[in-house]
């Protein structure tokens, strides 16, 4: 179990945070997600699983999950 | 084969669906990204202010398959009543929607209103508790909870699904408790009695069972839609900006076209006309559309693109712009960009770029709601389970575990931000502010950037005379009553300003005999017996054969440095005088711009107009060399303030033109001069109606002190709430207490404020 902590930009709302949640928990082996939203800003999130995810991964399902994009820590 | 719109062979096919439940421009964007990845949708857009989506599809794509989309992303999609024939008839639609909304709002209130207030008369008032006083409460209140309160119900259903939670939620989750709860009361315990009175005891543990609280259900309800119609009446269309700058068009144009008889002249619609087509432009007419100038000469009125109130001498090979107007004589002109082409139509996607790109800020209350809601529910549950694990009944843990939900619903929540908006907006208007956007004034973050445009915002737009040189041994007096009897013959500005200035100088002036206008270089013609001419130096020095004299000559370099246009004039065969013609700066702006300053702002002059006129302002005002950025046209305006934004900047935008709309809509806080366009108006977020510059340092301070009212309102609105939650959690509570903590908290809310209505203009 691992819990990897990204930065994601895009995200004004609590509607947002529900979607990146989402499409992030679809991706296989997460089993938890968690957003601190920083409307209009840098938002946290907390990716909980069972193995680590490649980030490759988040950010493509940030990106189908709207216009929300990963920066560096 | 049906006929629906269905994309066939290549054919592509258009759709507008109205989307409902988005809550930012992100949900928009999202929306917007889902559709465009589906096959078959070529292209698709999503605009979050106008609630639309555009999509062109083709392919076996049906529009059903882009609702489906739309709503398996969680929001609702639906095809738009039958589509409005012309855009007035759209227009209409859009202000009616407006209407119907504020109207909807009040059907609902009244009604609520009505059946609520008989429910907390004889809740609260034990002598009107007639007996079985209590079933008739129930059926009063149950249409309130149920029909009045729908729109909460439903908004906290949809929030609900995405896992959020805004005031609706709040509101229907309290509501709903409380009536449930007294619903369950009167049929099961003895609170159904005939003989039951609510007494007003202070609170015990035993009494828990009887209170009922239909008057807390049917009051906040009540409260809250009140609420709620006075933010819909304060509402305006948002899509205003955007028709008001395609109905500056020119409607109908006259066409040349050659025919048997030779070339004649016919008059069509605007939308008739096509590339190619030579059309007429008279004076004073506007100009149809984008086109090259074929034949004739004059001069162009393009305050509208670039602010510049000196209009741009144009002859054959010049391009001219749509819309614009010719102040001088008749052009003909070969059209080379029509319809959405048109820099007319490029302005107005602009703005509306603009419009879409700003996130709209999530409302204060639901942002404040969004952690409370779940604070409370964890709380309400942690008491059942309290209660319960204490070894208290199952009755006695529902009760308190309940009463935690009932108040926690706030009954001023709903009022805390329109009270403070109705006041704000209406002390602002007694100074000659109007507030468009109540949500703007939300925004938390400080303005620290005001950007300024110059002509007709911080100089009045119209040329005037500045000074008078006569040549040594002249008179003043001579000069302006022969100039200006010539100048009063032609329309152009600058005759005009200096016609005025010699009227008020001398009285009436004698007319002009012979005029005769020479296109950008001068005008001619006989005063009082004097062959009087004026105009360019140069053209006086190699047409009439005059010597400009030294001094003179310094006064022009002197005046040109700074901007300003001088006009020579000559009578008799000899230059008599120069008069310098400039932009006026108001009287007033330059104390606007301190006060501004005071305030913690930093002013930028934007102006589209040359970069010597705008720095001679500039210093005229205040405002520092370095922050005046000049000859931009709208685009650019736009990118000025983008950068700003970009640099972390918060920044507020005064203007009064056409060419401000953009930039306007961009800013965070936009300020239109009153004086000003429509369009500029409508694109903004503030209006100074008397067109004084001054007015900006008190809107802004108003802006602050509404901000600050509101969130002092939400404070109280939660405050004898929160304090009455330790009293519910153990079983202490009771309608008393409910209803005081409603009572002093929309008390204090109102009054807080009308305290709005002695915020003083700067002295």
């Amino acid at each position: 179990m691992t819990t990897q902590t990204f930065s994601v930009t895009g995200m004004t709302c609590e509607h947002c945070a529900g979607a990146v949640t989402g499409e992030l928990k679809e991706l296989s082996g997460v089993t938890d997600v968690t957003v601190d939203l920083v409307a209009g800003g840098t938002s946290t999130v907390k990716v909980a699983s069972a193995q680590p995810i490649d980030e490759q991964d988040v950010a493509v399902a940030l990106d189908e999950a709207g216009e929300y994009r990963l920066v560096a820590q | 084969m049906t006929a629906e719109a269905t994309g066939f062979d290549d054919q592509p096919a258009d759709v507008v669906l109205t989307i409902g439940g988005m809550t930012c421009a992100s949900c928009a964007a999202r929306i917007e990204k889902k559709l465009n990845r589906m096959d078959g949708v070529t292209a698709a857009t999503v605009n979050y202010a106008s609630e639309k989506a555009k999509v062109t599809y083709g392919g076996t794509v049906r529009p059903e398959d882009i609702i489906a989309t739309v709503e398996r992303t969680g929001y609702t999609a639906a095809l738009p009543s039958p589509p409005a024939g012309s855009r007035d008839a759209a227009a209409g639609t859009e202000r009616d929607e407006h209407g119907d909304e504020a109207g909807a709002w009040w059907q609902r209130l009244l009604i609520s209103a009505v059946l609520a207030g008989p429910v907390t008369l004889v809740s609260m008032v034990p002598a009107l508790q007639f007996d079985n006083w209590q079933w008739l409460a129930l059926t009063l209140a149950a249409p309130v909870v149920v029909w009045g309160a729908l729109p909460f119900h439903r908004a906290a259903w949809t929030n609900a699904r995405h896992g959020t939670a805004t005031m609706d939620t709040l509101i229907s989750v309290g509501v709903t408790a409380a009536f449930v709860w007294s619903l369950w009361a009167l049929l099961f315990t003895h609170a159904g009695a005939p003989g039951m009175r609510m007494e007003f005891t202070l609170p015990n543990a035993r009494s828990g069972g009887t209170h009922i609280y239909l008057e807390v259900a049917a009051a906040v309800t009540a409260f809250v839609l009140a609420g709620r119609y006075f933010e819909a009446r304060a509402k305006r269309s948002s899509g205003a900006a955007l028709r008001a700058l395609l109905d500056m068009g020119a409607k109908d144009v006259a066409v040349l076209r050659d025919g048997p008889g030779g070339r004649s002249e016919i008059r069509i619609p605007t939308d008739r006309l096509a590339v190619g087509d030579l059309f007429v432009v008279r004076p004073g007419e506007k100009i149809a559309t984008d086109g090259v100038v074929v034949a004739g000469a004059s001069a162009i009125d393009t305050s509208m693109l670039t602010g510049e109130p000196v209009p741009v001498e144009v002859g054959p090979g010049d391009g001219v712009t749509g819309a614009t107007v010719n102040a001088g004589g008749r052009l003909e002109v070969r059209a080379t960009r029509i319809g959405s082409d048109t820099q007319l139509a490029q302005m107005a996607r602009l703005v509306e770029e603009a419009q879409n790109g700003k996130a709209a800020v999530q409302r204060l209350a639901d942002r404040v709601a969004a952690v409370f809601v779940p604070i409370v529910i964890a709380l309400s549950l942690i008491t059942l389970a309290g209660w319960l694990v204490a070894g208290g009944s199952a009755t006695a843990a529902f009760t308190a575990a309940v009463a935690v939900l009932i108040i926690a619903c706030p009954c001023a929540l709903g009022l805390a931000t329109p009270t403070a908006l109705l006041v704000g907006t209406g002390r602002g208007a007694q100074l000659g502010i109007l507030i468009k956007g109540p949500q703007i004034l939300e925004s938390t973050r400080r303005v620290d950037t005001i950007v300024l445009d110059k002509t007709g915002t911080v100089t009045t737009g119209r040329m005037s005379v500045a000074s008078v040189h006569p040549i040594a041994g002249g008179s003043t007096d001579e000069v302006l009553r022969l100039a200006g009897a010539l100048e009063d013959a032609s329309e152009h500005p600058i005759a005009k300003a200096i016609a005025d200035h010699a009227r008020d100088a001398v009285g009436t002036l004698a007319p002009a005999e012979r005029f005769v206008s020479h296109g950008g270089r001068g005008v001619a013609g006989v005063v009082e017996g004097h062959a009087v001419v004026a105009g360019r130096g140069s053209w006086l020095r190699d047409e009439w054969a005059m010597t400009l004299p030294d001094p003179l000559l310094e006064v022009v370099e002197r005046a040109e440095s700074e901007g300003r246009t001088a006009v020579w004039v000559g009578w008799d065969g000899l230059v008599r005088a120069v008069i310098v013609v400039s932009d006026t700066i108001k009287a007033t702006s330059a104390e606007a711009i301190e006060r501004l300053r005071d305030l913690g702002l930093r002013p930028v002059l934007l102006t589209g107009d040359n970069g010597r006129a705008a720095r001679a302002v500039a210093a005229q005002v205040g405002i520092d060399a370095a922050d005046v950025i000049a000859e931009v046209l709208p685009a650019g305006k736009v990118d000025a303030i983008t950068r700003l934004q970009r640099s972390g900047r918060v920044v507020a935008m005064v203007g009064d033109g056409v060419n401000d709309a953009a930039a306007l809509s961009q800013a965070d806080l936009g300020l239109a001069m009153g004086t000003g366009t429509d369009v500029a108006i409508d694109a903004s977020d503030l209006t100074l109606v008397r067109g004084d510059l001054r007015a900006a340092a008190d809107a802004i301070r108003l802006a602050r002190a509404t901000l600050t009212t509101i969130k002092g309102n939400l404070f109280w609105a939660f405050a004898y709430n929160v304090a009455a939650l330790p009293l519910a959690a153990v079983g202490l509570l009771n309608p008393l207490i409910a209803g005081a903590a409603m009572a002093f908290s929309s008390v204090f809310v109102v009054s807080n404020s009308l305290r709005l209505r002695r915020f003083p203009a700067a002295a």
